[in-house]
């Protein structure tokens, strides 16, 4: 063998001209163990000529010793240890044999394949040293008979993949610091943590925020902590803190080490060099807020990804200080609301003190009078009674409350001392032993001594024990009522049980509420504010007990108090030793007092003046039904006496009349019956007795008259007349007369009936003013309405609650408190509804708003009854109202506040948040519309609106102008116009935003409907606030995620979309990617990896790198799929991506790809035919893995178009896929002559479904061939290769020769202009020509520098004579001369 | 760096000069074609065949306006578009015009 043949054979063997094939053709292979080349297996033969012929990094280890053979991409990797060609592994991976070693070893034993991931290597390969991160994978290689016999190892670089990894990492980390702040400085100081942690990306960072008041940049935080940088005094300075601050431009700094010396290094062997000072952008977009500084590590270059990284590390810092400056704005605004509550409860019990000293003055001379008074007359005493009986009960109610205030203000001052409970107990018992013996009730008192102390206080111990026994004595009307005490285990249990009236399930659980009474109870008194039981369980909470009860309706109930002995559970500051045993305190009295009031009293007795202390002297016993003996004395005194009005035309006859009753009765004369109506009007007598015949109006009139009007209906009437017989009595008593006697009568008859009828009269009257007495000693307003609904009786509660008093009755419906139909459609609706409900049924309750009297409006609970008149026979109505106004706002407050949340938070941005808001308060206030203007340093400013078509420019000027007013106001200061309207500002994240609520003309907006106002307006405010920081965060990912995905810079031809559908961080699992590979060639890929949002996006980083380093090493299509197959399996969450990866020619348009389970590519040809690359399809990845996959080719004629997509874009819910894809082709086909990058916008836009994409959606569109870009200097000699270079293209897009032509010559017209004109003045500026081809048209754009002279042919005809062939030529030819340069846009239809 | 052009005189048998010119003519050889077809046409009539002239620009058509007197112009399918837009066609005589299929010169 000759030595040309040899070397011949070697080449083959170790082809081209690296250093390594040099190495390896001239190594002595036949002096080591593995032989001559020629006789190697053809497997090592071929890794060999892949390993030398790869601009990858690659190894062959070979034979039992593992020689080392290398390709030139290696030697980067091998440093100094070259030249280490066929040593043995060992030799040469001397320091890490201990791990690769093993690895190799089990490939050669298994022949199975093995990697390891991401070795770090620091390299200097640009000139400085670099952290570099390599993946080696270990295959086995086998011999020619299969045995393993070594083992091939690609390398494959993962540098970026590994620091991209590491900085969402570090952002992941800053992102989970968010709310954690509690103030600024913190914040800072959690960045700089975070950043101490991340000191392999950010070495030193140092934030310097601008401090309130000044202008000046203070160092507030610095990673590592302590690191504070001085600069060097020969040095060029500090940080341009003042400049980067001012300007908010970011400023790149390179002199790092020359300003400050060695800053920290973060874990790398020298100290940063270079370092960005960044904005810290404020909330409001107005000013910084301050500047961060982060130095790049010195172990990567702060190249355009580095920068953008410590861009979005400088957001985040700016949304974290944001977040913490606003959370201490509203924990300031926490604070002083928490300070307003405070001097309420403050105010509240000064008020009730307030109360006391009045009240003692009051109880003390009543006291003293009540013994003066002891013999003095019945009446006086009897009013006595009810000033001293009052006062008491408002005295308990008092301390009661003062208790409450107390107890809320934590204030309550609180003596536990170590008792003999059941002694305690049984003393207080025994108070209400009397009480309840009179009540008819047995009383069973079972209290045996415990087993040791219990510590009480004993004030309140008294209350506890004393309301429960008044609660159970006002509820039972018969049977026991039981105390009984007990130890059980830890806790001493007091139960207090009865046999009362019980309380429905329903109630039950609200029993303990404070305020609120049990509704329908039978009870002995109606009395009582609600709070006794609510009193009862703060207390036994505060001596670490609790209460419960437990009732059957009909059957009784029972209390049960259960106390901890020991002291362990109470503040140790306020137990105090065991005192000397007292008696029960004064507390007992109101108690006791009021309960004997509630028994059968001794009312009538009374008012025979028999009867002394009610209640206490036990005198009467029994009075219950007990009649008054014998009739009134009449000689009680004039005032005591009957008054008679007597009626009648005949003075004879008057005065007989008053001759024979003046003795007995007062007697009033009129002469008529109309005088007689208008005197029973003014004053109500007690019996009137008329004739039957007067002028005016007549006896039976009179009759009718009376009766007719409620409150005259009960006086008593005896009719005198001259009329005998049976019919003419009838008619009188028909006409409602009580009495009727025939003249003539004796004056024994006379004083009979007239006796007969005055006393059930008197005893009516008598009852009637006692019945008045209580009616307006109720604590609700009362009224009676007749069968009409006009309210004929009222209480003074009634014209407390609503201003309306007695002397206006009747007041006949509508009633003058219905709010205004016109002002309050919705209250009036209300009203009538319960009005209607009122005369229809008789019986009902609601809660209604009302018009108080001066016109402010009144929230009552009405409840209501029919009744029938015992007088009349008529039906009436009787009702209560309770004035629920501050109830009432609260909860519309709760629920409005409640519904303002849930809107809030369903918000995705801060549009959302606004516009739910807005509708929201619109529902609240049935508003005509709410309006909203946000000034963000424009004049004018942006408006929303509930109603459509808002525009600040077309707004009704009142509403322009009541929206500029609220300007003027600080925010969350509610206003409120005549006008009809109210508004209020707040601050929004971008400005001030004025928020007006366009009510009816004349609705009143009150003072809780401000308060309201205010309150939802600063929920609103802090809303949009979170909103704000969710979009930022979006912003923040979005941005991320647009640095995982695909290439910043398309290659031409290509436009691509990327539409996240995930909420709130709208990233995800689609993907694209175009990686340029070598001769004209381009790897595509589009994939969909399972699920979505940040989780989804990772494996898509990691799949995507995977797929890209595989396209790189010039695999495939189907390869590539089959190793991300491999791959997959291995990454948790990437089984079943689907992926459609293909390899193009864009020289030729040949495109081989193969799909894994995705949709299949569209493609749209000139001429408008859809084609669907079908071909190449198999399974999702890792879903069948170690299968081949198969790989399909299809070529791409000249201007058609590729469309691949994920399913986001086509799959709708309800309809075939294939409908979806049919649509997408249809889409293209229309705008196969839209430039690519509008085509790509068109077809997002006309998929996107109503409610916006459901699903990730990623997009790739390219257009063969891709635009011809040419830029080339002014001078004449680049005309012709210029024209080589456009007529390639032109015959690329398939055209007519003739059209070249033509197209050549317009196109070298424009050059040659631009040339000769453009660039007169400076030859050698570069013109740039750009050639656009679509599915019917073509597009030329010639660019230059310079400005064109105007063209004057007959100045130069030649000039003028290139433009007319350029017009001639082309279909649309447009010269745009520029300050910056003259620009020929030419366009030209395609013909075939 | 000018456009590669080749230009050949020559006599026909009846005397008549010919300038036979090959390649592409544009503002950068526009100089060179005209002095040639200065030095050319001295003799009097002068036929300048274009026929291998692959691209003519408004440069050429000057040149060619300027000696359309005394010149006589052979065409091909490729040029003549750009010879009848101009007009050229108009004031001088021009050959083989219509043996292309494209003779109105509009795409």
């Amino acid at each position: 063998m000759s030595g040309l043949e040899r070397s011949g054979a070697a080449d083959l063997r170790f082809p081209g001209t690296s250093e390594m094939a040099r190495r390896m053709r001239a190594y002595p292979w036949s002096s080591i163990s593995m032989g001559e080349p020629d006789t190697w297996p053809t497997s090592l033969r071929t890794a060999c000529r892949i390993c030398l012929t790869s601009r990858f990094p690659m190894i062959v280890w070979w034979g039992e010793e593992l020689r080392f053979l290398y390709n030139d991409a290696y030697l980067p990797l091998l440093g100094s240890k070259h030249p280490a060609l066929a040593k043995t592994g060992e030799e040469v991976w001397e320091e890490i044999w201990h791990t690769i070693g093993p690895m190799l070893r089990s490939v050669m034993a298994s022949g199975e394949a093995t990697w390891s991931e991401d070795l770090l290597l620091p390299m200097n390969r640009h000139g400085y040293w670099e952290e570099t991160y390599w993946t080696y994978s270990y295959s086995p290689l086998h011999d020619d008979d299969g045995t393993v016999r070594g083992v091939f190892t690609a390398v494959s670089d993962t540098t970026e993949r590994v620091i991209g990894e590491r900085r969402l990492a570090v952002l992941q980390d800053l992102g989970a610091q968010a709310g954690h702040a509690r103030s600024v400085t913190e914040a800072c100081r959690l960045v700089a943590r975070v950043l101490e942690r991340a000191g392999l990306d950010v070495p030193f960072a140092a934030i310097y925020l601008r401090r309130p008041g000044s202008d000046e940049p203070v160092l507030t935080a610095t990673g590592p902590e302590g690191a504070e940088p001085h600069p060097l005094a020969d040095g060029p300075g500090d940080w341009p803190l003042r400049e980067v601050l001012d300007t908010g431009r970011p400023v790149t700094m390179t002199d790092v080490a020359e300003r400050f010396g060695a800053l920290p290094a973060g874990g790398w062997q020298t100290p940063p060099t270079q370092a960005m000072v960044l904005p810290l952008a404020g909330e409001t977009g107005g000013r910084n807020i301050g500047v961060i500084v982060l130095a790049a590590g010195a172990g990567r270059a702060l190249d355009e990804a580095y920068e953008s990284f410590l861009g979005l590390v400088a957001r985040q810092t700016a949304a974290l200080v944001n977040a913490a400056v606003a959370y201490q704005l509203q924990q300031r605004r926490a604070e002083e609301l928490a300070e307003l509550d405070r001097a309420k409860t403050a105010f509240f019990s000064n008020v009730s003190h307030e109360f006391r000293t009045p009240l003692t003055l009051i109880m003390g001379p009543v006291q003293e009078l009540r013994g003066a008074l002891a013999g003095a007359d019945a009446r006086v005493r009897e009013d006595l009674e009810v000033v001293h009986r009052n006062g008491l009960r408002l005295g308990k109610l008092v301390n009661t409350l003062l208790d409450f205030s107390r107890i809320e203000a934590g204030r309550t001052q609180a003596r536990y001392e170590p008792v003999d409970l059941s002694a305690v107990t049984a003393e207080l018992a025994s108070v209400f032993r009397s009480a309840i013996d009179k009540a008819g009730l047995a009383f069973d008192v079972d209290c045996p001594p415990l087993p040791e102390p219990v510590h009480i206080d004993r004030g309140m111990w008294e209350k506890v024990v004393l309301n429960l026994l008044s609660n159970a004595l006002k509820f039972t009307f018969d049977g026991s009522i039981r105390v009984a005490l007990r130890g059980d285990g830890e806790h001493a249990v007091l139960t207090v049980a009865d046999t009362g009236v019980g309380i429905s399930e329903e109630e039950l659980p609200r029993l303990f509420e404070r305020f609120h009474r049990v509704e329908s109870a039978r009870s002995r008194s109606n009395e009582g504010s609600g709070i006794g039981l609510a009193l009862v369980r703060e207390l036994v909470g505060l001596h670490g007990g609790a209460i419960t009860a437990e009732s059957t309706e009909g059957e009784g109930t029972t209390f049960t108090v259960r106390l901890p002995f020991g002291a362990a559970h109470l503040p140790p500051g306020d137990i105090v030793p065991a005192g000397a045993a007292e008696a029960v305190s004064a507390t007992a009295d109101p108690f006791v007092e009021e309960a004997l009031r509630w028994l059968p009293d001794d009312a009538p007795a009374r008012d025979t003046g028999s009867a002394g202390e009610p209640g206490e002297t036990g005198e009467i016993t029994g009075a219950a039904g007990q009649t008054p003996e014998g009739l009134p004395a009449p000689e009680d005194g004039e005032a005591g006496r009957a008054r008679v009005l007597i009626a009648d035309d005949n003075a004879d006859m008057r005065e007989y009349l008053t001759r024979l009753l003046r003795p007995a009765y007062r007697v009033t004369v009129v002469t008529d019956g109309q005088d007689a109506l208008e005197a029973v009007r003014a004053d109500p007598p007690d019996l009137v007795v008329s004739d039957v015949m007067m002028p005016r109006l007549d006896g039976l009139q009179l009759v009718a008259a009376l009766r007719a009007d409620p409150r005259t209906a009960g006086v008593p009437v005896l009719l005198l007349s001259a009329r005998a017989g049976q019919e003419a009595s009838i008619e009188g008593l028909e006409a409602g007369a009580d009495d009727y006697l025939v003249k003539p009568f004796s004056a024994a008859e006379l004083l009979a009936r007239v006796r007969a009828n005055v006393e059930p009269a008197r005893l009516r009257g008598h009852h009637a003013r006692w019945r008045n007495a209580l009616i307006d000693s109720l604590q609700e307003a009362f009224f009676v309405c007749d069968e009409d609904g006009a309210v004929i009786e009222i209480n003074s509660a009634f014209t407390d609650i609503l201003g309306y008093d007695a002397d206006g009755l009747p007041y006949r419906p509508i009633h003058p408190w219905w709010p205004e139909e016109i002002d309050d459609p919705e209250g009036h609706r209300l009203v009538g509804d319960v009005f209607s409900r009122l005369l229809d049924v008789g019986k009902g309750r609601g809660v209604i708003p009302l018009a108080h009297r001066d016109g402010h409006r009144v929230w009552v609970a009405v409840t209501f009854n029919d009744v029938l008149d015992p007088d009349t026979g008529r039906r009436r109505v009787v009702g209560t109202l309770r004035d629920v106004t501050a109830e009432h706002y609260a909860v519309q407050r709760e629920s409005a506040l409640a519904a303002l949340s849930v809107r809030l938070s369903q918000a995705g941005s801060m549009t959302d948040a606004l516009s739910g808001a807005m509708e929201e308060l619109r529902e609240v206030w049935h508003a005509r519309q709410v309006l909203a203007a946000l000034w963000d340093g424009d004049d004018r400013p942006a408006l929303t609106s509930t109603a459509a078509g808002a525009d600040w420019r077309t707004l009704p000027p009142e509403l322009r102008a009541s929206l500029g007013a609220l300007r003027e106001q600080p925010p969350l200061r509610p206003s409120a116009s005549e006008a009809g309207g109210a508004g209020v500002t707040l601050e929004h994240p971008a400005g001030l935003l004025a928020v007006w609520i366009d009510l009816d003309q004349k609705r009143p907006f009150s003072a809780e409907d401000q308060t309201l106002l205010a309150l939802l307006a600063g929920h609103l405010g802090q809303g949009l606030h979170r909103a704000h920081q969710l979009d930022r965060q979006r912003e923040t990912a979005v941005a991320l995620q647009r640095a995982i995905l695909g290439p910043s810079r398309l290659p031409d031809g290509f436009a691509v979309r990327y539409e996240p559908a995930g909420r709130p961080l709208e990233v995800g699992g689609d993907w694209y990617d175009i990686v340029p590979l070598p001769d004209e060639r381009i790897g595509i890929v589009v994939g969909d990896c399972v699920g979505r949002g940040l989780e989804a996006a990772a494996v898509m980083g990691q799949l995507r790198s995977a797929c890209r380093a595989l396209l790189l090493q010039e695999a495939g299509p189907s390869q590539v799929l089959t190793a991300l197959d491999r791959f997959a399996a291995q990454v948790p969450g990437a089984r079943y991506t689907t992926v459609f990866c293909g390899v193009l020619d864009t020289a030729t348009g040949d495109l081989a790809y193969s799909s894994a389970g995705h949709p299949p590519g569209i493609l749209v040809l000139p001429d408008g035919a859809t084609r669907l690359l079908r071909d190449g399809r198999s399974t999702p990845l890792a879903a069948r893995p170690g299968r081949a996959r198969p790989e399909a080719a299809c070529t791409m004629p000249a201007r058609s178009t590729l469309l691949l997509y994920t399913d986001g874009l086509v799959e709708r819910r309800s309809r075939p896929l294939t409908d979806g894809i049919d649509q997408a082709g249809a889409t293209v086909q229309d705008g196969r002559s839209t430039p690519i990058e509008d085509l790509a916008t068109e077809v997002m836009a006309r998929m996107k479904p109503d409610s916006g994409y459901s699903d990730d959606v990623a997009l790739l569109l390219y257009r063969q061939p891709a635009p011809l870009e040419v830029a080339f200097p002014a001078e004449s000699g680049q005309l012709a290769p210029v024209r080589t270079a456009l007529r390639d293209w032109l015959n690329r897009c398939e055209l007519s020769s003739s059209m070249i032509q033509n197209v050549l010559v317009a196109a070298g017209e424009a050059c040659a202009n631009a040339i000769e004109h453009g660039h007169r003045n400076s030859p050698g500026d570069m013109i740039r020509l750009r050639a656009v081809a679509t599915g019917r048209d073509l597009h030329l754009t010639v660019v230059d520098s310079g400005r064109w002279k105007t063209p004057r042919p007959e100045a130069n005809p030649h000039r003028g004579r290139g433009v007319a062939l350029m017009r001639a030529l082309m279909h649309h030819v447009t010269i745009e001369p520029g300050a910056a340069g003259t620009t020929v846009d030419m366009h030209t239809r395609i013909t075939r | 760096m000018t456009t590669p052009l080749t230009m050949a005189a020559s006599r026909r048998p009846d005397g008549t000069q010919v300038l036979t010119v090959t390649g592409e003519i544009d503002m950068s050889n526009a100089g060179t074609f005209d002095a040639a077809l200065t030095r050319a046409a001295d003799d009097g009539r002068l036929v300048v065949d274009l026929a291998a002239v692959d691209y003519l620009d408004s440069a050429g058509l000057t040149v060619l306006f300027d000696h359309a007197p005394h010149i006589e112009l052979v065409a091909n399918p490729l040029i003549a578009p750009v010879l009848s837009i101009s007009g050229l066609v108009d004031v001088t005589t021009v050959h083989g015009l219509d043996s292309g299929p494209d003779g109105d010169g509009r795409p």
